[in-house]
């Protein structure tokens, strides 16, 4: 059918779904809505999915939107997209939530003489908008985000057609000295392409690739790639993070180097000189290289930097040793006034091993419009002068996510009509005169292209929730109410038009196009060769404003990126994946800083730079400089429901603190100032997910040596395989005291007449604790978002969560109620995330005590949940040794999805009222369906047909879900580990239907 | 007595109402009505009936007569709850579906009438929902038909009722929720009897 009957889905919303069914007394629906006319790809009851993409941030991954009779309930990877593979992150899952957001604009606002917005008609709006641009002309001017191509092509000749000044592209973490480093290097102004995965040995130059980088979903699959368990005695990849503090990324290192920030330049020619001079690199880098780079010896290196020279010798020994290694360039935390030199210096250490071309493609430049902080400084400027009436702003929160230095606040004070075009409220639409909401991308038509070669579609897949309009129609509709030559200018048809014009201009089919998502296709490098000034690179330490004995780190949040994602309630309560915390901000210091400050963990400090204070509570840590303070960027909003707290500041915007500078090509700098920092005596208690980060040596996430891994052959008995654990951590205590560890088979705890016993494998190694699974795991479970006091009271209602876990642990110390501040010592790194959900035990100690039987081992060896025979006492829930049963406290739906949320609710999943107790399903929904199938077709479920929702969003496949009866499955080969293969709390006899696979450690880099 | 053969009697008690309630009429063949520019005396009785305020049940939007479309016509469920053998929810027909034949049949009805209304104003029927399982209960129509458990099973003698109620061995709540036909104790009893799974967690998730 067209797109009009996709468009049409629902007159209403079909109650017969029942989507905002809850156990307990509720008033019924009574009504049963059918359709005016049923679109024919919808039968009611079952999932639709549509092909589009995320629009989050630049990396754009492909979307399966799974609907449900017309409105999505969840986002999930399109697995043929060539950019995330099937997998979502966290924020690209939680996106769902702007469509439902309760707080969208209903209308067009329109601020009054009062000050105060009021809802005005489109056309009213649109007159009124084409009437001020008329009046402006060339003083209109255009401030965004990164756009589609189909978007940014229109926009450029709209532009042009009303007479504009012109338009201005505004990314807050785009990598523009990246690029302004291939076009000094190279000669062409192009965002490299890195491929991981069939690197040994990868330097991560504090990128953080994992979480907010180029594309984290892809590279994150690219390092389990490159680390697979099954090649790691073979090709041994090794991945060693430069940075000043560990990162998530960097907790998935093998080595960290905690160099200065500001120098990973240096260290990247300090250690190409070192694998240069040891016969490593190319014939051209030698040649071209090695004379100049002699003077970055490592002994000056090492100086400048704070990285030991011989572990800069031992590197660059590696360097020139491994076969295929590859260097990332920083990304936003580290790109200070000279981040152009720093990422220069970076892929001119590629260039000289010989990995551009290889890992890293510089494909031609496609002529995109690229994000500029120049150019948007520039505007700011003109705004000061009086020279702009009419602004534009689409796509970005300037007021927000410009440093108060650049002053956008104070110049936009001197634009007379600022106009705006987000969906819901922030602190730009705060201070505009006009509000011309745009569809959410879920609404809306729309194209990405995250690289050359690789184009992708946004397609609606529900009909506006409120009366909003594409911004492309809007501006379509502006130029065309605007009369003369400039309607004349305006293209036929709508938004939709020209998309579908863009994408048929070759003769494809549109239809074939929107059920693949894109055309996916491969960008190569052409003809690269170094630029005859390359080495002028002015690569030295950072310069930064201001006194003070800290540098300040602004971190680009892996959760709310920058402050885009603080008003999506999953966003803030998942917790950060490194410090665990939620709803807040907080300052990282190391433990000896804080020490030195007279500060504990939670005790509030000021953080001064020459361009502001804040105040927030320390996180005092292991691993982090002692001379740095890391605060990440997205807290400290104004506007937002989630965002504030009731209308109050949630913590604090870092920003405000930071001068506003730019490096050596225009791009925005970020590590630009100093900071002293003092206590104030204030205490924050913080919202913790995850209390502690010693393990105490209980053996919950356990590692084993790669030496170990390589060792051990197969043979050895599966019951063996936890005390295969590595480094002896403890573990000979736990079984002499316990004494009865029993050997169990998983698969026969199930009824022997069933088919199937569900069980899963979870690979430490694989996991990178990005948290994609918890945000998938809420979602397709109707799970809520309880808040930060709740969350501080221990009733985080999560199934799934992501443990962090540094190394083994100490048996020392912790008798207070703060939690043991985790170690995590510079060199090798051991942090292991497990991923904790309810282990489907075979002797659950939840069953036995519930006096209602509530919870029950099921035929298929489940541990059931019965929401409706739950009288609530929790003896389940203290009895459970993995604490993964959440108790609702309160009526969570009511407050938790208000409307229209609850149209996003999964409608097979049932939604829990107060006083009843919840778990972790392993998505028994997702089996249900499978089974009907199956049924159908009369044979049992394959391999593969059926996995949970944390293990498809999942970037590195580190969760496998299946039947552990079928000795075929995949499931079963990986539980099936000798050497790795480990249960949690094995000796307590639960039978856990879950294995883990220990994290491999590494060891340091050899040279 | 099983509740199967309760059921059973009850059935035939309520088949033995209709025909007293005076369906029996002048009968006409389906092809007979189709043929007809005025619509059946027949036709209009049932639509009298559907909204005859003494029948139990509540009163629907449109007089609509499951015993004249399911029962005299002998048109097959699954025509207008078309859903039914593919997925969970069996669907109510959409305004369209009433559409295909009643551009052609029935111009002469008062519920034809309203049901054009409907549709010229592209507005859907908000109809009574009479059969209604809580919302912690995860029914499968189409396991059901594929199971060949037929309709009336759990719906009653559809096809001999003018005006939709649950059926007389029902007693309603305040809250609409039915007791005694549609709990779970019965659903179990079905399951039992036929060897289905007796797993909560077949139809509670």
């Amino acid at each position: 059918m067209p797109e009009f009957d996709r468009r049409e889905f629902l007159k209403i919303v079909g109650a017969s779904a029942g989507a905002a069914a809850t156990v307990g007394c509720s008033d019924p629906v009574s009504k049963l809505i059918p359709y005016v006319v049923q679109p024919e790809e919808i039968t009611p009851g079952i999932p639709v999915y549509y092909a589009s993409t995320c629009l989050e941030c630049p990396a754009a991954c492909g979307l399966h939107v799974k609907t449900r009779e017309g409105r999505p309930i969840k986002l999930e990877g399109n697995p043929d997209h060539p950019v995330n593979r099937g997998s979502l992150c966290a924020r690209g899952q939680s996106a769902i939530g702007r469509t439902y957001h309760p707080d969208r604009f209903a209308k067009p606002m329109r601020r009054g003489a009062d000050g105060k917005l009021a809802a005005i008609e489109w056309d009213e709006a649109i007159a009124l908008l084409g009437a001020e641009l008329a009046k402006a002309g060339g003083r209109s001017w255009v401030l965004g985000g990164t756009m589609g191509p189909t978007a940014s092509e229109f926009l450029d000749r709209w532009v042009e057609a009303v007479g504009a000044g012109g338009r201005v592209v505004y990314e807050p973490f785009a990598p523009e000295a990246l690029v302004g480093a291939t076009k000094t290097l190279f000669g062409v102004e192009t965002e490299p392409i890195f491929d991981l995965s069939g690197s040994d040995l990868i330097l991560d130059f504090g990128s953080d690739f994992l979480e907010t980088g180029l594309s984290p979903v892809e590279h994150a699959r690219q390092l389990a790639t490159a680390r697979d368990a099954a090649e790691a005695g073979r090709r041994a990849t090794r991945f060693v993070y430069i940075g000043p503090r560990l990162s998530m990324t960097a907790s998935n290192a093998d080595e960290w180097l905690a160099a200065k920030p500001g120098t990973e330049g240096l260290l990247a020619l300090g250690l190409a000189n070192v694998a240069l001079r040891n016969g490593g690199g190319t014939e051209a880098g030698r040649a071209v290289l090695a004379p100049a780079l002699a003077r970055f010896d490592a002994a000056s290196v090492a100086q400048q930097s704070g990285v030991p020279a011989d572990a800069i010798e031992r590197i660059g020994k590696a360097l020139a040793k491994a076969k295929s290694p590859v260097a990332l360039p920083p990304g936003a935390a580290l790109a200070s006034r000279r981040a152009t030199a720093t990422c220069g210096a970076v892929l001119l250490l590629d260039w000289a091993l010989g990995a551009i071309g290889g890992a890293v493609q510089l494909p031609a430049d496609d002529g995109r419009r690229r994000s500029s902080y120049r150019a948007a400084l520039a505007l700011i400027d003109s705004m000061k002068a009086g020279k702009v009436s009419v602004l534009l702003v689409h796509g970005a929160n300037p007021v927000y996510s410009l440093p108060a230095a650049a002053g956008f606040a104070e110049a936009l004070e001197q634009v007379p009509f600022v106009v705006s075009f987000a969906s819901g409220p922030d602190e730009t639409t705060a201070r505009a005169q006009l509000i011309l909401p745009d569809h959410t991308p879920l609404e809306s038509w729309g194209d990405a292209s995250p690289r050359p070669g690789v184009r992708s579609l946004v397609q609606p897949t529900v009909r506006p929730l409120r009366d909003t309009r594409a911004f492309v129609d809007t501006l379509l509709d502006v130029g065309r109410a605007m009369g003369g030559s400039v309607a004349a200018r305006m293209p036929e048809g709508s938004f939709r038009t020209l998309v579908e014009q863009a994408w048929t201009a070759s003769g494809a089919d549109f239809k074939q196009l929107l059920s693949v998502g894109g055309v996916f296709g491969d960008a190569r490098s052409a003809g690269i060769s170094l630029a005859g000034d390359a080495l002028q690179l002015e690569v030295a330490e950072p310069l930064l404003e201001g006194p003070g004995q800290f540098m300040l780190l602004a971190v680009p949040s892996p959760l709310l990126y920058d402050g885009r994602g603080a008003d999506l309630p999953w966003l803030q309560e998942i917790g950060d994946p490194v410090t665990k915390i939620t709803w807040a901000s907080w300052a990282e210091l190391s433990t000896a800083a804080a020490e030195q400050l007279g500060v504990e963990y939670g005790d509030v400090i000021e953080v001064e730079t020459v361009a502001g204070k804040l105040e927030l509570p320390a996180y005092p840590r292991g691993g982090i400089r002692d001379d740095v303070i890391a605060i990440a960027v997205g807290q400290g909003h104004r506007v937002g429901r989630w965002a504030t707290r009731d209308g109050e500041r949630r913590g604090v915007n870092v920003i405000e603190a930071l001068p506003s500078l730019t490096d050596e090509s225009g791009g925005r700098a970020w590590l630009v100032a100093k900071a002293s920092a003092r206590k104030t005596g204030g205490h924050y208690r913080f919202a913790l997910a995850q209390h502690s980060q010693d393990q105490r040596g209980r053996r919950l996430g356990l590692a084993t040596p790669l030496a170990a891994l390589a060792a051990n052959g197969h043979g050895a008995p599966a019951a063996s395989a936890a005390a295969a654990e590595g480094g002896g951590h403890g573990d000979g205590a736990a079984h002499g005291e316990h004494g009865h560890l029993k050997d169990f088979e998983p698969a026969k705890d199930s009824d022997p007449n069933s088919l199937y016993r569900w069980g899963m494998a979870i690979d430490m190694d694989r996991c990178t604790g990005c948290s994609a699974c918890v945000a998938a795991c809420s979602i397709e479970n109707n799970i809520p978002v309880v808040g930060e006091e709740e969350v501080r009271r221990g009733r985080l209602m999560s199934w799934l969560r992501i443990e962090r876990w540094v190394g083994n642990g100490s048996l020392e110390g912790g008798a207070g109620l703060d939690p043991i501040l985790p170690d995590e010592p510079i060199g090798p790194v051991d942090v292991r995330h497990t991923a904790m959900l309810c282990q489907q035990c075979g002797a659950a100690p939840c069953e036995p005590v519930c006096p209602v039987i509530a919870t029950y081992h099921n035929e298929d060896g489940l541990n059931g949940m019965i929401y409706n025979r739950c009288i609530g006492t929790r003896y389940c829930a203290n009895n459970c040794p993995y604490k993964v049963r959440r108790y609702n406290w309160y009526d969570n739906h009511i407050h938790n999805w208000p409307e229209p949320m609850p149209l996003m609710l999964n409608p097979e999943v049932t939604v829990r009222g107060q006083g009843v107790m919840e778990k972790c399903t392993f998505c028994v929904q997702r089996i249900a369906s499978a089974r009907q199938t199956a049924k159908d077709q009369q044979r049992p479920i394959a391999d593969g047909e059926v996995t949970t929702a944390c293990a498809q969003a999942c970037p590195t496949q580190a969760i496998t879900f299946g039947n552990l009866k079928d000795e075929s499955s995949t499931v079963v080969r990986k539980s099936d580990d000798p050497v790795r293969g480990f249960r949690s709390l094995h000796e307590l006899n639960t039978r856990p239907a879950v294995t883990y696979l220990a994290k491999i450690t590494r060891g340091p880099v050899e040279g | 007595m099983s509740p199967i053969q309760l059921r059973r009697r009850i059935v035939e008690a309520a088949i033995a109402a209709s025909l007293a309630g005076g369906l029996v009429f002048g009968l006409p063949s389906p092809r007979d009505v189709s043929a007809q520019a005025e619509s059946s005396p027949a036709a209009k009785r049932a639509q009298e009936l559907a909204w005859d305020d003494a029948a139990p049940g509540p009163k629907q939007p449109v007089p609509f007569s499951h015993a004249l479309h399911a029962g005299q016509f002998q048109i097959d469920c699954l025509y207008c709850h078309s859903g039914t053998d593919r997925s969970a929810v069996a669907g109510v027909p959409s305004v369209e579906t009433c559409m295909g034949c009643h551009t052609q049949f029935g111009q002469d009805l008062e519920g034809i009438q309203i049901l054009k209304q409907y549709w010229d104003a592209q507005e859907p029927i908000p109809w009574e929902q009479i059969h209604r399982s809580p919302e912690h209960v995860q029914f499968k129509h189409n396991r059901h038909v594929a199971a060949e458990v037929p309709c009336e099973r759990c719906h009653g003698p559809v096809g001999e009722m003018d005006k939709l109620s649950l059926t007389s061995d029902t007693i309603w709540w305040p809250w609409l929720l039915p007791s005694k036909k549609l709990e779970m104790g019965w659903c179990v009893n079905c399951h039992r009897e036929n060897q289905a799974s007796q797993d909560c967690l077949t139809c509670h998730y």
